[in-house]
């Protein structure tokens, strides 16, 4: 079968010892900026990205992703022993996480989080390789309208559902397209907004971009914060981790919803892994038999939630992949890294580049096997780092940020860039706008705008070609309603434009993210 | 942040309009076979106009002053702090090279900003320089400025 011969092929990339050890690099290094609080999976990809020039764009992606996955896995440490996310996508698991710990349970807490989040990493991969072709082979279809009506739809889902305030939002969303302008205008050859300067003839960098507003730009936000907190102590032998029969008869059930959840929503634009552990979380509150019990050290609230956000980042890999259309700041990024590759993601990807997407798919089995082993035997390990004082890691990321802008290069002024976008990531963060929009934004630009014309050009009734083909028509109408909702609540109240999607975090207080979807 | 965002509203306000007003006057709206390099640039500028205005027409009805938002106190000092560093950083490494100036950056950070002791902040810049430098001299062949010194 098709399937499998493909799967023989991604393991036989997978197995060789670059992309072995490139899988091991990642999970390690995810775990970490997992646990570590002040960086997340999005800082984490955007400051390896300068890693991955050297290496074939396969071993590349196959670091990444196994760093996005770790991550998952690595947030839960944070939440449990110290009642702070390691990153937004493990925010509900301090809740019951926290609690365990306090009552002497970290151990199964870390336990049935790891085998949760391995359960849903690989029922997510598997149910990535099979929705990935159907996807694909439907999207062949795709004209210009369509092609930009979907843009349309991931641009606008993702800056209506993150961001803490929509109007905010969409303008770092416009923000975004804006720069994406800069440069040659491939079509009729006119540099455009370069102001005179050869530097911005190419357009604006991504990498300086993604660099400056998530690695630095988070990085002086958070040097406003001291931080240092109290680390639970626990005992992590192979004894104390395993949960018990009594622990895996009440979660058994709660990794199964959480991964089928997290795999949807991870799926649909602009809903990520965040999302899906508050809407897991709250699930399993409605369904479960003594809902009394939640907040007090119920260990669904932990299985669940830590099973959607493996399952969610597998799944927002499919839009990435398939259609072009990243769902998230992460995957944001990641096609960033894809497109500097040379690689362009969407339809044609499964045919043109079979190496690459089944070599990753194959790497991200193996990937959850090397983390469950990770987080089940090494917890004390990961312990140990996050006594890493804040303040030494701030200084190691700023060097990272200046070597890595500068290494895609080799220009002193890509260093600046990334020092600007790190200030305006910084302003952003701090006064409510969305960084995570506008690297989207800027990722999808030119193709977004190369569609429309296109479209146009093919059109004999002007933009009213988005509504006469059924799929175009179908797509821009949920992008049109995106915007319309939430800016008319805007409108509506005065305070408005407060984020739904996600119910209220009721936590005690701990540091949430920044409104960036993980 | 009141004040923030009606003085960040005007300024996108206006550059929405610039914006607009350049993809008109420098590209083509629209060429012979359809849209030309000023048609999407100008209704980009348009939109950054509108929800500009919308944000104007927000910050000005609401009453709540909201919350401050800008550094102060430490936090500014630790902020400055680090953002001068970075571009004491751009400025120096041409002259002094990467490996002088990471481990300057990093002592200077790590002594005067952070307080660590002597001892501490030179072992902990020496240890990250050191790192950076096998990942992306010496693994990753980036040729970095080398400087007067010459490495």
């Amino acid at each position: 079968m098709d399937l499998f011969a493909n799967l023989a092929l991604g393991f036989s990339i997978a197995f060789t010892p670059l992309n072995l050890t490139m899988a091991a690099i990642g999970v390690i290094l995810g775990t970490l900026i997992g646990a570590l609080p002040g960086v997340g999976p999005v800082s984490g990809i955007a400051l390896l990205l300068p890693l991955t020039f050297g290496m074939p764009p396969t071993s590349g992606i196959i670091m990444l992703a196994a760093l996005y996955a770790g991550s998952m896995y690595g947030g839960t440490i944070t939440s449990v022993l110290i009642n702070t996310p390691g990153e937004a996508a493990s925010v509900v698991t301090c809740i019951d996480g926290h609690q365990m710990a306090r009552q002497g349970r970290a151990g199964p807490a870390l336990g049935i989080a790891a085998i949760g989040s391995f359960v849903a990493g690989t029922v997510g991969v598997v149910l990535l390789m099979g929705m990935s072709p159907l996807l694909a082979r439907w999207a062949l279809s795709f004209g210009p309208p369509e092609t930009f009506a979907l843009m349309l739809l991931g641009l606008t889902t993702v800056t209506g559902l993150t961001g803490e305030n929509a109007v905010k939002g969409y303008i770092s969303m416009v923000l975004g397209l804006m720069l994406s302008m800069v440069g040659f205008d491939l079509i009729s050859g006119d540099a455009r907004y370069t102001g005179g300067l050869n530097e911005m003839l190419d357009g604006v960098d991504f990498l300086p971009v993604a660099v400056g507003l998530f690695g630095l730009g988070e990085v002086l936000a958070g040097a406003e914060r001291a931080m240092r907190q109290e680390i639970l102590s626990a005992r992590y032998g192979l004894r104390d981790v395993l949960p018990s029969l009594a622990d895996w008869a009440r979660s058994r059930l709660a990794i199964a919803r959480g991964t089928v959840l997290g795999f949807a929503i991870g799926v649909l634009p602009g809903a990520g892994p965040t999302i899906a552990t508050f809407l897991a979380y709250s699930l399993e509150r409605k369904v479960s038999k003594h809902p009394e019990e939640f907040g007090h050290g119920a260990i669904e609230g932990v299985a669940a939630p830590e099973s959607a956000n493996n399952a969610a980042s597998a799944g927002a890999m499919v839009p990435m992949l398939t259609l072009g259309i990243p769902g998230s700041a992460t995957t944001a990024v990641m096609m960033g890294g894809l497109m500097m590759w040379g690689i362009r993601p969407g339809p044609l990807l499964f045919e043109k580049n079979p190496d690459f997407v089944w070599g990753l798919i194959a790497s991200l089995y193996i990937a959850n096997v090397m983390l469950l082993v990770l987080n089940i035997g090494f917890i004390p390990i990961f312990v140990r780092a996050l006594r890493i004082p804040y303040s030494v890691l701030t200084a190691l990321i700023v060097v990272f940020c200046i070597t890595g802008a500068y290494s895609q290069n080799n220009k002193l002024w890509d260093v600046g860039q990334m020092l600007v976008f790190g200030v305006v990531g910084y302003g952003m963060r701090k006064l409510d706008y969305s960084p995570a929009a506008l690297v989207l934004a800027l990722v999808l630009g030119p193709l977004a705008e190369r569609a429309l014309r296109q479209a146009l050009i093919i059109s004999d009734s002007g933009v009213l070609i988005l509504f006469q083909r059924p799929i175009s028509a179908v797509l821009t109408t949920l992008a049109l309603v995106a915007v319309a909702i939430p800016i008319a609540r805007a409108l509506l109240s005065p305070r408005g434009g407060a984020r739904h999607g996600a119910p209220p975090p009721p936590l005690e207080a701990p540091r949430a993210g920044h409104g960036a979807p993980r | 942040m009141r004040r923030a965002d009606r003085v960040g509203a005007v300024l996108l306000l206006l550059f929405g309009v610039w914006f607009a007003a350049v993809a008109l006057r420098n590209y083509t709206y629209w060429g012979a076979t359809g849209p030309g390099s000023g048609f999407f640039p100008f209704w980009l500028g348009l939109a950054m106009a509108v929800l500009a205005a919308l944000l104007l027409v927000r910050a000005v009805r609401t009453s709540d002053p909201g919350a401050p938002w800008a550094p102060r106190g430490r936090g500014l000092v630790r902020f400055l702090g680090l953002l001068g560093g970075g571009v004491a950083f751009v400025v120096l490494l041409p002259w002094l090279g990467m490996a002088v100036t990471t481990v300057l950056f990093l002592v200077g950070i790590l002594k005067a900003l952070e307080g660590h002791s002597w001892p501490a902040a030179v072992g902990i810049a020496l240890a990250i320089a050191g790192v950076n430098w096998a990942v992306f001299t010496w693994w990753l062949r980036v040729p970095f400025p080398t400087g007067v010194l010459g490495f």
